[in-house]
């Protein structure tokens, strides 16, 4: 299935209903079982694509249902990674996770919820995963030498995985480095660990930098001029970054730094419950299109919509599709 | 039948046996309906609020669906028990609260209703519109009227502390290159002017022996909703005008009307500003969840003698007091004598209370800025019985507050908090008088809840620099877990 120009999705994950999260610190506290939340899990998947595609996304992820957080379900998975306290007071808190020796490589189990998404959709699907460098600022390192070393076996022992994915059919990945921005001095390393995960990976390969959405606030401020020239480097197809809340000015920075990536637009403030009109959209698009040319830019949401209600997210998404479609007619296509 | 004691303090007992006693006799002669036996809760209280809008022994009928439930609840002010009114306090109660039993005659003010819509809070309006005036005739300011005479607010080390703990924040992120060329701060509640004038000049004094130059870069946003409020706090700044920026804002809603500082603010201060905001009480009984309704009466001998002191009719009485919330102490030719009226009025205000049975949470008319996620999390963790303030002006003003913080940003409000649900079994946190103003505790446990889904966890620590004093100081910090 192919998509049109200025095609929409959701940067990650969906609305996180509350009944899901209670349940998900439920079963931290072991009140409920393992069966059960995957269950659980399953039937929330379900209705997160249902809802992306009625509101009309061209492209949608499984809402990262499965996920307390960016961190731990990868943290779960990670072969090495220890976690010595599995409860926690409330599902979205950090494990304490840490590493004490070297990574080895074994299957991080991401294809069954890759393979569930593809078995539930027939849209074209994005499969997210925690990049390297934010990884490594959340789980505590007693074995590396440094967060460079640790990001960089991270990296490798997840690009064994990505590729894997890419087998079961996968055909874009999108990688989450929101740390990026509270840490811009690293972006030099940081590229090099992303660069090393998407490695010999044949998939599109997009590139999520925010300013943090953890509780729908930013965890940092700043803006985007940090990743020039550097994130020139980064063998990806794709960049996806924040312009509704923050406002389009950091757009400039791809004139002033010729590049071929395609540029994920963020067109909806996903830290505000306000639904946006469609002309409000078309407006943010139109504004993106004098810096970037239509067939590299992909409509999204600044950021996941974890934090809205499913009626506010569905509210917006429906939004932005309207707003990309009333661009679409306006360029002819 | 259930007693329950809400006043757990040293040398009680004597006066709860007294009580106690004197209800069971009243019992045992017949005078406390059969029928409401099984469902009645005695709540023995003590109320916070010397002045309060409580009779002596009051009576709370509950209601489902609109028609009448059987919790009764008769709860009785401790610290208004005098042993020779008592007995009748007692009986009076009793006969109201049997079935098809009535009130002693009432003027009433209005209809029942959630209370953070009551008319109470246009009376606290009133005061804060024209508290020149009420000072004048009372010949004492309103920080008289607090339980210190001062407000903690202008503590000069309490302001001196956080103007350290301000500039050590602002000298890290000038070493991450994270300042900005405008430094917002923001008081919420300006009062005087006071204490952004002692804020503002710790800070000069600072800046100028560390040499960091940060003060020319200060926005200090003066937020009130009152300009008359605005113009005196901005002569009181003198010198510092230059770095003060006077806002018209909502305290219940400050997002509205600064929508354009969303994450931009790195310091937020409030005083005494939650206490005096509208709010609603919840009821926790045998696992059911009760809102409060309430309606503002007189006793009828109260109005006649109000309306024979200033001349009114007793028949239009509540249009009076209407008119008197509409134009304020001109209500009367001669204003002074609007204001002892006024004054007069306010101190024979009382409330009829009732509980309204709540089904379901997600079904109930709860404040803006709660959900019932908030509620069922606190209700859960909480104790099995007690009555609480869902302190609703507090916590819609909390998550309007909270988006435009910095993502270094912090919020300190200084208030009189209940930071534990349990706590509310020790005392009857209000709402209770001020001068002509309203006051209740703060339910810092539920702001702490609201905190938590929204990014941040809140702390309180107790205000050290005055003996005494009840002041907490409620800060946020990031959720870093």
């Amino acid at each position: 299935m192919s998509v049109p120009i200025l095609p929409t999705a959701v940067v990650g994950s969906y609305s996180m209903p509350s009944w899901l999260e209670r349940l998900k610190t439920e079963y931290s506290f072991r009140k409920i079982g393992k069966s059960d939340i995957d269950e659980v899990h399953d039937t929330a998947v379900k209705a997160a694509i249902k809802d992306q595609e009625r509101a009309g996304l061209d492209i949608v992820t499984d809402g990262e249902m499965r996920r307390d957080n960016m961190i731990d379900y990868f943290a779960e998975r990670l072969p090495g990674v220890e976690i010595d306290t599995r409860s926690k007071q409330f599902y979205y808190d950090f494990y304490d996770s840490v590493v004490r020796g070297k990574l080895p490589i074994a299957p991080m189990g991401l294809i069954d919820d890759f393979k569930f998404l593809k078995a539930n959709t027939d849209r074209e699907t994005k499969f997210c995963v925690t990049g390297p460098h934010s990884l490594v600022k959340r789980i505590k390192n007693e074995y590396y030498p440094g967060e460079e070393e640790l990001a960089l076996d991270i990296a490798r022992v997840m690009n064994v995985e990505l590729k894997e994915l890419v087998r079961a059919g996968a055909g874009c990945i999108q990688v989450d480095e929101p740390y990026y921005s509270g840490f811009p001095q690293d972006l030099p390393w940081s590229v090099k660990a992303l660069n090393a995960l998407v490695d010999g990976v044949d998939a599109r390969i997009v590139l999520h930098i925010c300013y943090g959405n953890r509780y729908g606030k930013p965890s940092w401020a700043g803006n985007y001029r940090y990743l020039f020239p550097t994130i020139l480097d980064a063998n990806v197809h794709q960049l996806t970054l924040e312009f509704a809340w923050r406002g389009g000015e950091d757009l400039d920075l791809f004139k002033q730094f010729p590049n071929d990536f395609e540029v994920g637009v963020g067109a909806i403030d996903v830290k505000n419950d306000s639904i946006e009109t469609p002309d409000l959209v078309a407006e943010r698009i139109r504004n993106a299109l004098n810096f970037i040319p239509a067939e590299r830019v992909v409509v999204l949401p600044d950021c996941g919509c974890h934090n809205l209600s499913q009626p506010v997210a569905f509210g917006k998404l429906r939004a932005m599709v309207e707003g990309a479609a009333i661009v679409r007619t306006s360029l002819g296509a | 039948m259930i007693f329950q004691v809400n006043d757990m303090r040293k040398g009680r007992g004597e006066l709860i046996s007294r009580v106690v006693s004197r209800w069971m006799a009243l019992a045992g002669e017949g005078k406390v309906h059969k029928d409401i036996l099984p469902h009645l809760h005695v709540q023995l209280d003590w109320v916070q609020y010397k002045s309060n809008f409580r009779e002596a022994a009051m009576v709370r009928k509950s209601i489902r669906n609109g028609g009448p439930s059987p919790l009764v609840e008769i709860a009785i002010d401790l610290r208004q028990v005098d042993d020779e009114t008592l007995g009748r306090a007692l009986e009076t109660a009793a006969a109201e609260a049997a079935p098809g039993g009535n009130a002693p005659p009432r003027v009433v003010l209005e209809e029942f209703g959630p209370m953070r819509s009551s008319i109470i809070w246009a009376f606290n309006k009133l005061y804060w519109q024209h508290r020149t005036e009420w000072e004048e005739i009372t010949g004492a300011g309103y920080e008289k009227a607090l339980p210190s005479g001062s407000s903690d607010g202008h503590n000069i080390q309490a302001i001196q502390d956080q103007v350290v703990e301000f500039y050590d924040l602002l000298v890290d992120m000038d070493a991450k290159g994270q300042l900005s060329d405008e430094i917002y701060l923001m008081e919420i509640g300006v009062g005087s002017g006071e204490r952004a004038l002692l804020w503002l000049d710790s800070f000069l004094k600072l800046d100028r022996e560390k040499g960091a130059g940060y003060y020319p870069k200060l926005r200090y946003l003066l937020c009130d909703y009152s300009m008359v409020a605005l113009e005196h706090a901005l002569e009181r700044l003198g010198p510092h005008r230059e770095v003060a920026v006077p806002r018209e804002v909502d305290a219940m809603d400050p997002f509205r009307a600064l929508s354009e500082l969303r994450y931009k603010v790195l310091y937020i201060h409030l005083t005494n500003v939650y206490d005096n905001l509208p709010t609603d009480d919840a009821v926790l009984r045998d696992g059911r969840i009760y809102l409060i309704e309430i309606r503002s009466y007189l006793n009828a001998d109260d109005v006649e003698d109000l309306c024979q002191t200033y001349g009114f009719r007793t028949d239009t009485f509540a249009e009076t007091v209407r008119e008197l919330l509409d134009v304020g102490p001109r209500v009367l030719d001669d204003p002074k004598q609007g204001m002892r009226f006024w004054m007069a009025l306010w101190s024979k205000l009382q409330l009829e209370e009732r509980m309204v049975t709540v089904d379901s949470l997600s079904e109930a008319s709860l404040p803006s800025g709660l959900k019932p996620s908030h509620l069922e999390e606190l209700v859960t963790s909480g104790p099995g019985t007690v009555r609480f303030q869902l302190s609703s002006g507090a916590v819609g003003s909390f998550a309007s507050t909270i988006p435009l913080l910095h993502p270094r940003g912090y919020l300190q409000v200084m208030d009189i908090f209940v930071t534990e649900l349990t706590q509310y079994r020790g005392g009857f946190k209000g709402p209770g008088k001020m001068d002509g103003s309203v006051v209740n505790w703060v339910n810092g446990a539920l702001l702490a809840e609201v905190g938590k889904q929204a990014g941040y966890d809140v702390h309180f620590k107790p205000f050290t620099y005055r003996e005494g004093s009840r002041t907490s100081i409620l800060y946020t910090t990031h959720r870093e877990r």
